[in-house]
Order: C-alpha cells, then structure tokens, then sequence
C-alpha cells in the first residue's frame, strides 16, 4: 500500500515534470514562431498578388537587421550603453529607420528585378530573385565582414520566472511586438481602401485595374509593407540570431514553410503556419525521441505532410484552376 | 544565337590570353610560394580569415627580416568555402598553376581530409592549423617513395578529448557531464571522444544533446539537459553555436559550469557573449611559460589588423608559416621532397604555441593547455598530458 | 594553367550531367524542382558505400546510384507530382534539406579515402585529369545523345506536351502523372550518376557540400542556358563553372574580392532574366510571327512598364 502510493507519488511527479518541460518547449517555440509569422506574412502577401515566391525577402531581412543594428548603434553607443529608456526609445527610432530603409529597398527591388518580368514565364522571376538574393547577401558579406554581431539588449533581460518555465523580457518583446503588427496589418487589410484594392488585386487584377485600382501602386505598397515587416522581423530575430550576412537564407526559408504551411496567400495563415513552425520545431524532435539535429527533417517533413493532405495549407482557399 | 556562343568563345579566350600573360611572372626564381587553403567566404570565414591573416604576417615578418637567404617569401591565399570541391579546386591551382612548395591548410576538417589524400598522392607538404579530426593525419602516403607529407600544428582530436576527459573527471571531479554539440566533423569527434574517455575513467555522459551547424536556437536541447541535470555541460562547438548556447542557458537558468575546447579560443566568444563567459573552462594549446613569441606574435597581429585578436587556430597557422620557413631555410631548395624531409625533421620548435615536435604520422606531440575563463580574460591553468592513464600538469 | 582548366571540364562535366537531368524535369516537363542537390547526395554516398564500405567496383556503383535515386524521386514523386507549380517546388525544397539533414545526421564526418576507379587494370587518379574528362564528358555525351533522342521520343513529346498545357494534354489522353513521374525519376536518376562521379575525382564525400545552394545553382544553368535544350544546358554549365572558378583562373585571388563571383552571378541572374528570360539558347516562345527585332523587342519590353499595362495571369 505504502510503496503503491509512493510509486504513484513519482509518477505524478514525473508527469508533472514533464508537462513543465513541454509547457517551456512551448514558450520557446512560441517566440521562434513568432519571428517566423512576421517574415512569412512579407512572403505570404507578395505571393497573394503577384503568385511568385519572393527569395530575396530573407535577405531584405538581413539588411533590416544589419541598418536596424547600425543606427541603434549610433544612437546609443552599442554594447557600452546602460538599458533605459533612451536605449528603448532608440530601439524604436532604428526599428522605424530601418522599417523605412527597407520598405523603399523592396520598392526599388521590385521595379528594377520583377517588374518587367510580370508577364514573363513563372520561372523568370523567381530566378531573377534568387539573383537579388545572391546580390545582396554577398554584398552584405562584401561591405560588413561575415562574422557575426551581436544585437545589444535595449531593456534589461533578467529573465523571469513563472513556476518552473523561465521566460526573458526579449522573447515577450517579440511575442508582443509580432502580435502588434499583426494586428495592424490585418486591420489595415481590412479596414482601409488601400488593404481592399490589395485584396481585390490579389483576387483578380485585370479585373481591379478595370475597377481604377492601380494595380503597380498596390503591388508596390505590398512589396514596402512586407520588406518593413522583414526589417522588424531581422531585428527581433537579431536578439536570439546574432546579425549576420547570411541570416536571411535559412529564416527566409523557414519563414516560407511557414506561409506555406499555413495557406500561402492568406495573412492569418501566415501567422498560423508560423506559430505552429515554431513550436514544432522546439517540441518535435523531443516528442517523436530523435537527435535534435534532426528538428529541420521534421519541419521538412511537416510541410511535405500538409502539402500532401492539403495542398492549399491550413487556412488555404483550394482554388479551381482556370482551363 | 550563334553571335551568343560566339561571344562567349570570345571572352573565353580573353581571359584565358589575360590569364596567360599574367601567370607568366610566377615563374621567377627569387622567391618560395606558399599556398593557404581555407574559407574566406560563408558563415565561419572568420576562422579561414585569422589563419590566413597570421600566415601573410609570419611571411611579411620573415620577408621584412631579410627572406631566406635573400630570398622572399609569398604566400598565395585560397577560398575554399569550407566545401570540398572548392578547396580540391584550391589545391589544383596551388599545386600546378603556382607550383607551391608547401601548403598550409585546409581549415576545415572535410576539405583538410580531401586535400591530404591529394597532398600525399603528388607529394606536397601539407601543414593543417585547425583540422582536428584524428583521420586527417591517417591518409596513406600514396606518393612513389611512401612518404608522409601530411602534417598539422593542431593536436587530433583523439589527443585533445582525451586530456579533456582526464581533466574534467579527475581534476575538476565531475562524474555527470552533459554535452551539446554540432553535427559536425569537429565538435562531434571531441564530444565522443571526450565521452569515451571520461566514460571509461567511470563518469557518466547523462544528457547527449545535437544541433545542426547554423543552428540559433537551442532552447530545446538546454531545456532536455536542464532536466537531465548534469554537474557541467561540455559544448565542443564553434564561437557562434557557443555564443548562443551560453546566453540561451543563462536565460533558461542553467546555472552549471560549461566546458569547452580550442574553438572556445576565439576572441569573438567576447564580442558575442560577454555576459556569459565567466567560469568556462576550456582545453586548447598549450604556451611555452617562459617565451615572449605569443605575447609578440599577438601584439603584432593587432596592430596588423585593427586591433583584431587571433584565436589558436591562427596562433598554429602562424608556427606553421615559421615551420615551413625554418624547413625552406635548411633545405635551400624549394624541392618539395627536400621541403617535407626537413618539416619532417623539425625537432622541438620553438613557436608561439611553445614547444612543437611532429610524430611520424604527422601529428603534434604537444601538451594541452587548460584555460579558465574570467569574465572575458581567459587565464591559462597550466599545460597537461595523459600519462599512464592519468593526467599530469606538464608546468 | 592547362590544368586548372582541365579542371574546370571535370567540374563542368559534372555541373552538365546534373543539369542534363535538371532539364528533364524542368525543361521538358516544365515542374519546378529544386532537390537535385538530394539526388546528388544519393549518388554520391552510393558510390563512397558501395566502393569503401562494400569494397565493390565503382562501375556497380552507378546503376546503384542511378536506381537509388530514381527510387528516392518515385517515393517523393507519386504523392507530391499531383501538387502544381510552386507547390511542387516547395516539396522539392522540403526534400532536398530532409536528404542533406538526414545524411548530416547519420555521420557528419563523410567518407574519405574512397578506393579510386580502375578499368581494366587503369586507375583514375585524381591526377591524371585527361581521364577524368574522357570519362565524365563520355557520360556527358551519352545523356546529351538519349536525352536528344527522348525528346524526339513519343515519351519526349507527350512530356512537353505536359509543359505546356497539362489540361490539354489530359485531354488528349496523355497520362499526366505517368509522363511526369517518369521524367522526375529519369532526372533524379541523372543527377545520381553526377553524383557518382563527383565522388570518384574527389574522393570524399561530406554532407556539407550538399546544400539548397547546388539545387539553386543546378537551376540557374538550366535557366542560363536555355530550358528544354540539351546542348543549351551544357553550354550553362561550362559558364556557371567557369565564373566559379575565375578569381582562381586569373590568379587574381588575392585582388578580387571573395564575394565578387556570387554577385556576378546574382547581377547575371537578374541581367539574364530581364534581358533574355528564355536562357542563352533557349527557344523564343513568342518570335514566331513577331517581326520586331530583338532590340526593338528589348525598347518595348522596357517601355512596357510605363504603360497602364494589363495585369499579368491572376
């Protein structure tokens, strides 16, 4: 009776032990996750209008990071300043800086490099963006060296203690700050006549250039919300990525599995996609008992999942196609 | 179309006449080519970077100093971008083109395998600073007169998990480690052969934990280590893995002592991590006690390249160049036979890494140095062997 | 000098035999893959088992290579060959990184020290390039020759016709999913042997050298030199190969910075697309009936931007 109860005593203990474990796999997730929603909605919502992946954009985020780092730098004196409330306010100045240097970058990548290939076959400028990726991380590489920098603290990080999952200020900063621009994209999607010629542009754009929309100044707008929404998505990841020339490739790539998996084209797929991106990647290699080396083969394997029983994504629309 | 092709021939044939006329000057006989192989590009381009560095500052040294008997030094730098093929094309164009008398590098251990097998087969001295894996130096010598050409002034990896097991069981008294390595042929033969060794002398390795090479998140792994609760955490890994793992634990509240190796050498892990790096301790090279050679050597490469510190490998790329001379100096030729027979015979060289001699299979025969970080100044414990099973502070 | 050329042939051969196989599925087929980095995986870790594990003959090796792949592009192909467009290519991605990861995961290290080829009593040193590139480019020209004569094949035909209109052609009573799995299996098979080969010259094998990067690089010379056109993608190689390895060519590596060859593929890439999307050789789709010269094609196709032009296939 007595060692019946005792052994009932350790495996509560245990279970419990376990849960904590997953519940902390979750939070870590959750702000990898969020970092990859961010970035996937750029992908997500140039390939909603223009039905081209866009493999400059993990770059685009690269030179968010890279300008957002520089200015910040500049304003505070980097690594030497103490976290107050001048280092936050200039986080938030180099944070718009760099949303706006980068938003007139994805402008001018779109009119140089995609533009006069919109009527040319599918190929065309998914290569011609892969060359603009080439350029500008080499580029990076070129002007600011390879190794990595690192991204000082604006606020103190001490991290905080909830029960038995530990938690820093940073990864609420990049739930939080993820979730506000969310929540602002969306409602700019929805509630101004600029997010409705995007959504009609995105259904249809003959159709919404007949109904006065100009349909490049949309596709514009898109490409400068979406390189902005990189910048912020570079400087987040900054914190737990380090800035370096090539931060872009593997994120970029993360991020697009996780527009794909969440419905590529629609927004709040995006996020999903991204989310659950990020807590497969914590949980997944612990849950199925394999190395964890292994993490990219299950999110691989994920998405060639979901590809398979819903091609559209989770929140996909499943399009007829046209004959 | 045909005027496409044809301009393509025609630029082809271009370079090729640039390129003829300009390699036509390598050829003057006042000068010894050396050749380095390493990554100058990609993501750990700052190892390849600091070891090319160091070997261009030994060759201006020698060269300020007069050259080798009057004559100069040159040494000619290659990208491998840490990929095989890349430096496989690297060797091609040092060994023909510029017809090198040695080679130092690959950095990097698969291309160091894949150029030693060449190195072997048409008889080039080949000097690794930084390729640990302990197969780099067991090519068979596939040159007509058998000989082995293959050399490094980094010690196996065999050697340095093997003082790193001894030390972390019997000197620091841990009996359960965790370790957290990247799939890679570096960190991954340390982390076994550290396991090995200290599993053997009756410890217990309680949480094995992978990554990939890039990775940047490794919440995951220190959450399951953090569970497994070890006494140390041992992370063989490159300074940008390192960096993370350090802040990445202290954020979770993993409060144990981390261990780590020569990749831990690199002044970069105080640029990425400052807050973190107190109390590691980490096995590298040991340094001669009473010699000012790396005192110099470090100061030298300072003021060489703005301030920019060099971590081991660089410190070993940097003795390699100073082997390399010391064997063209005693040769007088720059015959590559005569070359490697006089590296062969480099008795108790005096570098910046102290005290150097190489086995016959070309290994280093070095004791290792065990470092404790404070705050971001490693301070050096003291050099260390494996001797009759137990390990021996050296000095 | 003479040698480092002779290099850049091994290499090109190698580049050109993946990129014949590249062509199969893109070209022909029109299906944007992007993995033949994986298959070249396979190839090359067949032939490292097969020769220094199993000790066996590196011959062997390649019909291994060749079937392994081909088996590896027939499991991955029947599911994800009914995904269109974008979608098939992201599975392709997908796959290509679950090769790469997984070969990582299994032994980082690779294989070294791979037993060389010999036929009859000769062995292919690494040394001796002459033979490596009588070798490779015989493979060359075997795949360019069966390659040529599929596409004149009715296999070839009813492929193309897939590229070209999968509706049509369905409704024509060609088997889309049969014509394109088959083309799918055929290149990875290609791409195998490329494998095969690569690890005969260099003699190791290392998961790194297998990134999305080779996939993307694979790509381009298809694209560079003309979609659909053995002798095209050929020439695309030998282009790809030869900006590869100029800063070494010249001897001006000390001069050119490292990063420059990848931003002249990247300003090339772009060039490339805008100028000439069809690739160097590639067929003009729309020349036929189209009296304008290439420049005047040129002015229009720029001056088209700054018309209220019709929005592109939505």
């Amino acid at each position: 009776m007595l060692s019946g109860s005792l052994l009932f005593k350790q495996f509560r203990e245990k279970e419990v032990g376990t849960i904590t474990l997953y519940l902390q796999y979750i939070v870590n997730g959750l702000t990898l996750g969020a970092i990859y929603s961010l970035i996937a909605l750029g992908y997500t919502m140039v390939y909603g209008i223009l039905k081209f992946i866009n493999f400059a954009h993990g770059d685009i985020l690269m030179v968010g990071a890279f300008i957002g780092l520089i200015i910040y730098n500049a304003l505070t004196g980097g690594e030497a300043a103490d976290p107050g409330a001048w280092t936050i306010l200039a986080f938030f100045i180099s944070m718009l800086a760099s949303m706006g240097f980068c938003a007139i970058l994805g402008m001018a990548i779109e009119r140089i490099a995609y533009k006069p290939l919109r009527n040319a076959n599918r190929l065309a400028p998914l290569l011609s963006a892969i060359g603009v990726s080439f350029i500008l991380s080499n580029g990076a590489a070129w002007i600011f060296g390879t190794q990595s920098r690192r991204f000082p603290y604006p606020f103190e990080n001490e991290p905080i203690h909830i029960g038995a999952i530990t938690i820093t200020p940073h990864q609420i900063v990049i739930i939080v700050v993820s979730v506000v621009m969310m929540v602002l994209l969306t409602s700019f999607v929805s509630k101004t006549r600029m997010g409705k010629a995007m959504r009609a542009a995105s259904l249809d754009q003959s159709t919404s250039m007949l109904m006065g929309i100009n349909v490049n100044r949309v596709i514009s707008l898109t490409f400068a919300i979406g390189s902005a929404l990189a910048a912020v998505g570079g400087i987040l990841a900054a914190f737990d990525f380090r800035v370096y020339p090539s931060m872009g490739t593997m994120t970029g790539l993360k991020a697009f599995v996780a527009a794909v998996i969440g419905g590529i084209g629609n927004i709040q797929g995006a996020m999903i996609g991204g989310i659950l991106l990020g807590i497969l990647e914590a949980v997944g290699a612990p849950l199925l008992h394999i190395p964890n080396g292994m993490r990219d083969t299950v999110a691989f394997a994920v998405l060639i999942l979901v590809l398979l029983v819903k091609p559209e994504g989770i929140l996909g629309k499943n399009e007829r196609e046209k004959v | 179309m045909r005027k496409a092709i044809a301009l393509v021939l025609v630029a082809f044939v271009c370079l090729a006449g640039v390129v003829a006329g300009g390699s036509s000057e390598g050829s003057s006989g006042d000068t010894y080519k050396i050749g380095f192989i390493g990554p100058l590009t990609g993501d750990n381009a700052n190892y390849g970077i600091r070891c090319s560095n160091a070997a261009r500052l030994a060759v201006d040294e020698i060269n300020a100093a007069g050259g080798i008997d009057g004559k100069m030094l040159e040494l000619i730098a290659e990208d491998s971008e840490g990929t095989v093929d890349k430096a496989l094309a690297s060797y091609e164009k040092l060994a023909y083109m510029d017809e090198v008398c040695a080679i130092i590098g690959p950095v990097f251990t698969s291309p160091a395998l894949a150029v030693a097998q060449r190195c072997q087969e048409d008889g080039i001295v080949m000097i690794s600073p930084s390729a640990t894996h302990k197969d780099v130096t067991a090519q068979p010598a596939t040159n007509p007169d058998g000989l082995n050409y293959v050399f490094r002034t980094v010690p196996s990896d065999a050697l340095q998990s093997e003082v790193a097991g001894h030390y972390f069981y019997e000197v620091l008294g841990y009996r359960k480690l965790a370790s957290l390595y990247a799939m890679n042929d570096y960190s991954q033969g340390l982390a076994l052969g550290m396991k090995e060794t200290f599993e053997a002398l009756g410890g217990e390795v309680v949480a094995e934990e992978t990554c990939m090479v890039g990775d940047k998140d490794f919440r995951t792994q220190l959450t399951q280590i953090k569970a497994a609760a070890p006494e140390a955490i041992y992370i063989p890994n490159y300074t940008v893995e390192d960096a993370q793992i350090l802040e990445q634990a202290s954020q979770l509240g993993v409060n144990v002592r981390f261990l780590s190796s020569d990749g831990f050498s690199d002044p970069e892990i105080y640029n990425l991590a400052p807050d973190f790096t107190d109390g590691v301790i980490y096995v590298g090279p040991a340094q001669a006690e009473a010699s000012t050679i790396l005192t110099d050597f470090q100061a030298a490469y300072a003021a060489a390249y703005n301030g920019d510190a060099p971590d081991s490998f660089a410190t070993n790329s940097y003795d390699a160049t100073y082997i390399i001379a010391a064997a063209l100096d005693r040769a007088e030729s720059a015959d590559t036979k005569l070359v490697r027979d006089e590296v062969a015979a480099t008795k108790d060289f005096q570098g910046a890494n102290g005290t150097m001699n190489f086995a016959a299979n070309g290994d280093l025969v070095a004791s290792q140095g065990v470092y404790e970080v404070e705050g971001i100044t490693p301070v050096y414990v003291g050099s260390f062997q494996v001797v009759d099973g137990h390990i021996v502070q050296v000095d | 000098m003479l040698n480092f050329f002779q290099l850049i042939l091994i290499y090109a051969g190698i580049y050109a035999i993946m990129a014949i196989g590249q062509n199969c599925i893109t070209g022909y087929t029109g299906m944007l893959s992007l993995c033949h980095a994986g298959f070249f995986c396979i190839g090359s870790y067949a032939t490292a088992i097969i020769c220094k594990v199993c000790g066996l003959s590196f011959w062997l090796s390649i019909p291994v290579a060749a079937i392994v792949a081909g088996l590896v592009g027939l499991v991955i192909g029947i599911p994800t060959l009914r995904l269109k467009g974008d979608y098939l290519c992201i599975a392709t991605l997908g796959l290509g990184e679950i090769i790469r990861n997984v070969a990582t995961n299994l032994n980082p290290v690779g294989f070294n020290s791979i037993p060389r080829a010999t036929l009859f009593g000769y062995q292919f040193a690494s040394r001796n390039k002459l033979s490596f590139i009588i070798l490779i480019w015989a493979f060359v020209l075997v795949f360019y020759v069966l390659f040529q004569q599929l596409a004149h094949s009715r296999l070839g035909r009813a492929m193309i016709a897939v590229r070209e209109d999968e509706v049509a052609a369905q409704s024509n009573g060609i088997n889309v999913t049969k014509y394109k799995i088959s083309s799918f299996v055929l290149g990875a098979a290609v791409g195998g042997i490329a494998g095969c080969l690569q690890t005969a010259y260099t003699l190791t094998v290392q998961p790194g050298s297998y990134t999305f990067m080779v996939s993307v690089m694979v790509l381009c010379t298809v694209v560079l030199g003309g979609m659909g056109n053995a002798k095209a993608v050929i020439l695309g190689a030998f282009i790809i190969q030869f900006i590869s390895y100029l800063p070494q060519l010249t001897g001006l590596t000390n001069v050119i910075p490292a990063q420059a060859k990848q931003i002249i593929y990247g300003l090339l890439l772009v060039v490339m697309m805008l100028c000439r999307p069809q690739g160097i050789l590639g067929r003009d789709k729309f020349r036929y009936g189209d009296p304008r010269t290439r420049t005047e094609k040129l002015r229009d196709f720029f001056a088209r931007g700054k018309k209220k032009e019709m929005g592109g296939e939505a």
